[in-house]
């Protein structure tokens, strides 16, 4: 990967460390994790319920603050910016999945894939609509584009959260068991879609998973025990 | 160009909550409708009883000659003094002076608009029933038509018979009720010394003013200087004028230049003015006080909004919303409370501000009517419109201020454990 090293890396964790909870039941969620996503990888992390995962995801995706350690985003600091830069990063480079997938209920499944790209106000209503409407299209819900979000199964919810975490083409995409509630045809689909956009684009994504299937095809594995990275695996393909 | 995200979602969450933002427009509504149709008849009544001392005793009143005595109090080391003059130091002549020549004066100033000279003084009008003390009123009747609304104060009989006779008399109404006299009655005047005069009744007036009404007797100058025994006297002087809101500093103006007393309609009418005054400010608190209830409420149910949103919050947060931006979705909510509220309230305050018009009361006292008296005024409605939009937007600044401030993690992770 020439390309790679010509690069910064999308994303780049040294040291994170996250404690939480008050007083006499402060855990130490994160140990030190270390982390680097080259641009063009997609990477999973896989782990025991409660060893960190989701609050490592949250870090990275500029929603917590780490108590030490240092993080970069497209070969940026990001940990000293303030609120408002902070916000910015995440409206411009980051794309996040959550592990349950959040959309605003009174909105339709079109105008949640909107959202993020109504804050950067870089396109017309018109042309975010045919954005968001060509996303979801790619997820398979082309034909419900219209619908509230509310009156969306649980899978399909989580499709619209995808299309969304994709609306401004993020540098980073960090997703917390994306395909979780996904059926196998879906959920390939998906992360086709996902992994295709990473490598023809110079993305990166990180994503957390319980499907031994879906690890298989990442490029890196990272395991993860404690609030720390234990192992780390390269898959060749 | 597109709408500001947070405005954008502002409207979708108040058009999404449909209940609550019929419950917070009322209040708005009604808040300003209210302060609206109050001011309008507190102004009313005041601006009614304005018009009706106007009317009849014009915008300014030049009474009795002075003579300022200067005192010589302060004496500077050079050989010049300082002089002061007070209220005490005056040397006051009843009546005014060479009267032809100040009616010209003031006819010159472009803000005067007429002015009619009078002699007054105490008569007793005896009828074949009773005796009257009354105020004999000696005026130039052409000069009274155009300072006063004297012609439209006729009730009964006729101004053009009075002009043409010249013990003819105009008789205030309730004084034609109690001495049970109608036109064409004869009467008798004694002026304080001197013998009776037959006189006729030639019409009745009624100027609206109570104390006028049943003691005022006019008739024409002369005749009432030869009553009075008061030969070629003015007592006053009426002034009406162009802009009477100007009345204090041009009386103040008249008092300097022409050296008699100069009183304004504002500070013969003090005491009434001063309770009107009142009136209209205390409605304006009550009324205040509603749209500050609504603005509670309104505080209220965008508190219970902010705490059913936190996930909503989150989610935009998340996706790079900036605090400024969660903030801006509330208070723009509040904002097009206020705005719909305030429109549709000075609607409805005109509605009502009309309806109350046409209530019929009979009042009878410092001014006569037979409707509610109601004043239209924008600046009631830019008042309404500006405590409506304070009141709101102080009501959604702090839910909204509370709503950038929630940290978006513990919400996100809250709702997965
Ligand atoms: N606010 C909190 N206060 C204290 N401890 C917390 C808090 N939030 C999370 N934890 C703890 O931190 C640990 C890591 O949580 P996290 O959600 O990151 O786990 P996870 O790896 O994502 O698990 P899962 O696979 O079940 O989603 C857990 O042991 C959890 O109990
Ligand atoms: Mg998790």
């Amino acid at each position: 990967m020439s390309e790679a090293a010509s690069h910064p890396p999308c994303l780049a964790a040294r040291n994170l460390e996250r404690y939480l909870g008050e007083e006499e039941s402060r855990v130490h969620v994160l140990r030190g994790v270390n982390l680097t996503l080259e641009p063009g990888t997609v990477h999973a992390i896989v782990g025991p319920s409660g060893c960190g995962k989701s609050s490592l995801l949250y870090i990275l995706g500029l929603l917590d603050n780490p108590d030490a350690g240092h993080l970069e985003i497209g070969g940026v600091p990001v940990l000293s910016i303030d609120d408002g830069e902070a916000s910015a990063k995440r409206n411009e480079s980051i794309g996040f999945v959550f592990q349950f997938h959040f959309l605003l209920e009174d909105f339709t499944a079109e105008e949640n894939v909107m959202i993020p790209m109504r804050r950067l106000g870089k396109l017309t209503e018109a042309e975010m609509e045919a954005r968001a409407y060509l996303l979801l299209e790619e997820v398979g819900l082309g034909s419900k584009a219209k619908r509230p979000s509310r009156h969306l199964s649980g899978g399909e919810q989580q499709r619209v959260a995808i299309a969304r975490a994709l609306a401004n083409d993020p540098l980073v995409l960090l997703a917390d068991e994306p395909t979780g509630n996904l059926d196998s045809l879906n959920s390939d689909r998906v992360f086709g879609l996902l992994t295709r956009l990473v490598h023809h684009r110079n993305k990166a994504l990180l994503l957390v998973t319980h499907n031994p299937a879906i690890a298989d095809v990442c490029d890196w594995v990272h395991e993860m025990k404690d609030g720390m990275i234990v192992n780390t695996t390269r898959n060749e393909r | 160009m597109p709408v500001k995200p947070s405005l954008y979602i502002a409207l979708r969450f108040t058009a999404a909550r449909k209940r609550s933002l019929v419950f917070s427009l009322s209040g708005v509504i009604l808040g300003v409708a209210f302060f609206i149709s109050t001011q309008a008849q507190t102004q009313g009544f005041e601006k009614f009883f304005i018009e009706t001392v106007l009317g009849t005793s014009g915008a300014i009143t030049i009474g009795d000659r002075f003579q300022p005595r200067y005192d010589p109090i302060l004496t500077g080391g050079n050989g010049t003094s300082a002089a002061v003059s007070g209220q005490q130091s005056r040397k006051y002549y009843s009546g005014v002076d060479n009267p032809g020549l100040l009616i010209r004066c003031l006819e010159d100033y472009s803000a005067v608009l007429a002015v009619a000279p009078y002699v007054e003084g105490n008569a007793t009008l005896r009828t074949n029933f009773k005796d009257e003390v009354i105020k004999l009123q000696g005026i130039d009747l052409v000069a009274q038509l155009r300072a006063t609304t004297l012609r439209g104060q006729i009730i009964k009989g006729d101004l053009d018979r009075f002009k043409y006779r010249p013990y003819g008399l105009l008789v205030g109404t309730l004084l034609a009720d109690k001495l049970q006299v109608k036109p064409g009655d004869i009467v008798y005047l004694t002026g304080a010394q001197g013998s009776p005069h037959a006189c006729t009744i030639e019409g009745v007036f009624q100027s609206g003013i109570n104390a006028v009404d049943q003691s005022r007797v006019y008739t024409h100058t002369s005749t009432a200087q030869s009553i009075l025994n008061m030969p070629y006297q003015i007592t006053s002087i009426v002034v009406r004028l162009r802009d009477p809101q100007r009345a204090p500093e041009v009386a103040a103006h008249f008092e300097q230049q022409f050296a008699h007393i100069s009183r304004s309609w504002q500070d013969r009418e003090q005491g009434n003015l001063a309770i009107f005054h009142a009136l209209r400010l205390s409605s304006a608190i009550v009324v205040s006080l509603i749209i500050l209830l609504a603005g509670f409420g309104i505080f209220n149910i965008l508190t219970m909004t902010v705490l059913n949103k936190v996930r909503e919050i989150a989610i935009l947060r998340s996706m790079g919303y900036r605090r400024g931006d969660i903030q801006g979705i509330f208070l723009f909510q509040g904002l097009i409370i206020a705005t719909i509220g305030s429109a549709v309230g000075c609607v409805l305050g005109g509605i009502l501000t009309y309806s109350i018009s046409l209530i019929p009361i009979h009042m009878r006292g410092i001014m006569n009517t037979d409707h509610f008296v109601v004043a239209w005024s924008s600046s009631h409605y830019v008042w309404a419109v500006l405590i409506a939009y304070v009141s709101v937007l102080v009501a959604s600044y702090f839910p909204a201020r509370r709503a950038a401030l929630l940290p978006p993690v513990n919400i996100l992770r809250g709702s997965g454990q």
